[in-house]
């Protein structure tokens, strides 16, 4: 955990967190209610553009932050793909049934992971947790013990991933092996869980006994302020001018023979 | 009893949370490649995701502990995993199986804690898995027998981790003393008092 991120500021930084956060659920629910494979392909160009270009992080960080897309785009796609509903067979062996409906449902839900994937990470990579809790507070009216809270556990995590390090090291030491199958499984949750949990949990409550009594779970003053700007217009226009030359293009070139993968 | 939510009770709740993405962290590239096959194997530890909601609930026992432990958890999958799982939708599932579990919790008051309530939460965090993933994959429009394998796969999954697991973990923390620190004082707890008292 203990590498710097150096990048620069774009203009995405410096937009107002909640709003951005709130543009970004809006997204998220809107493309829930997609289902023209050709209109989330071109989406996800116009957006990857945005990714690529404007986090302000090295090209070296995104691409390693985009490998896993690979996978998603395949854990998301298969079972569909194998096993989906559809008429109009391809190949048939066993189990395996691709039909054209269940295929293309694939390829638009391995589509619709990249571009969740693509767009929590063009939120993560420009926001800041600390602006956004504050801008939460001050915006949301969230009570700060939340948001208090939220911060102080960030802080924690490294101390838990450590002693999670610490521990893996000590039992790999001990020699301890685990049984086969299901009882393996709780084993290796309880070595893991019960240790760390109460650790973390005496830690937690003596690190909250000091933030009450310094008054953290009530109203305060606030160290960082956050103000709308005309940024956060500019983002709003450029989100809808994806959206729109996205869908325009996908009535024009249309890369899937298929408009809606829904069946029903 | 004090029910409101205090804030010793809320980052309790998100340090046990962040715990068990810790975990998962280990545990994602293995789902990840049993997810692959596209058979489900993976949904049988699906309950992983939901354990920190009852793990929660069983330790602090107050209303809403589950719903923040679900959205911590799925926070903390975004900061570990770097979006991966595509970061913020992870916060409406989170939403969603928070809400299963609460709901179920709800229905006995907040006083129950039994087993049984723990793989009754358990089915409730998947209901609403469920419910998302009408929308967000698509599963209705899986064959039959594929859906079925799914449901079936993910609610064994989900009772065994998240109930039966869950619930003697929590057993088994209470040995360890921490839980007495956080707990609200029950009856039992003044009457014990009294006792010694006399």
């Amino acid at each position: 955990m203990h590498f710097e991120l150096t990048y620069r500021q774009t203009w995405l930084h410096a937009l107002h967190p909640v709003f951005k956060f709130v543009m970004v659920i809006v997204l998220f629910v809107a493309i829930l209610f997609i289902h023209n494979p050709n209109f989330l392909f071109y989406m996800l160009i116009g957006f990857g553009f945005l990714y690529i270009g404007w986090t302000g992080h090295s090209f070296k960080l995104i691409s390693i932050l985009s490998s896993p897309f690979l996978i998603i785009f395949v854990s998301s796609a298969t079972s569909m793909m194998f096993f989906g509903d559809g008429t109009n067979t391809w190949y048939k062996i066993g189990l395996i049934h691709i039909t054209e409906e269940s295929f293309y449902r694939g390829v638009h839900l391995g589509l619709r992971g990249i571009l969740f994937g693509l767009l929590g990470l063009l939120f993560a990579l420009t926001t800041r947790p600390v602006l956004l809790f504050y801008s939460a507070m001050q915006t949301l009216k969230l009570k700060p013990k939340y948001a208090y809270a939220f911060m102080a556990a960030i802080n924690l995590l490294p101390i838990m991933v450590s002693e999670f390090q610490t521990l893996r090291n000590a039992l790999k030491v001990r020699g301890v092996t685990y049984n086969s199958g299901i009882k393996g499984v709780y084993q290796r949750i309880q070595y893991f869980s019960i240790p760390l949990l109460a650790q973390s949990i005496r830690r937690a409550h003596r690190t909250a006994i000091a933030m009450e009594a310094k008054q953290f779970s009530n109203d305060r003053t606030y160290y960082y302020q956050v103000s709308y700007s005309l940024k956060d217009l500019y983002f709003t226009f450029l989100i809808l001018a994806i959206m729109a030359t996205s869908f325009w293009v996908s009535t024009i070139y249309s890369v899937f023979p298929i408009d809606n993968v829904r069946m029903r | 009893m004090k029910k409101k939510l205090t804030l010793t009770d809320i980052l309790v709740t998100i340090v046990i949370a962040l715990i068990f993405s810790v975990i998962y962290k280990v545990w994602g590239p293995l789902y990840n490649i049993l997810s692959v096959f596209g058979l489900h194997v993976d949904q049988l530890i699906y309950g992983m995701w939901f354990m920190a909601a009852t793990i929660a609930f069983l330790i602090i026992r107050k209303p809403g502990v589950a719903l923040i432990a679900e959205l911590a958890a799925a926070q903390g999958g975004e900061f570990l995993f770097g979006g991966q799982w595509g970061g913020i939708s992870l916060l409406l599932y989170g939403f969603v199986q928070g809400i299963g579990c609460e709901v179920v919790f709800a229905l006995f008051k907040y006083k129950s804690y039994h087993l049984f309530i723990a793989c009754l939460a358990a089915i409730g965090a998947t209901i609403g898995s469920l419910f998302l993933d009408v929308f967000y994959g698509y599963i209705d429009q899986l064959a039959l027998w594929n859906l079925t394998l799914l449901i079936v796969a993910r609610l064994i999954g989900a009772i065994v981790i998240t109930g039966v697991f869950a619930f003697y973990i929590v057993k088994a923390l209470e040995k360890t003393g921490v839980t007495k620190i956080i707990r609200p004082l029950s009856a039992d707890d003044y009457q014990s008092l009294e006792e010694e008292i006399r």
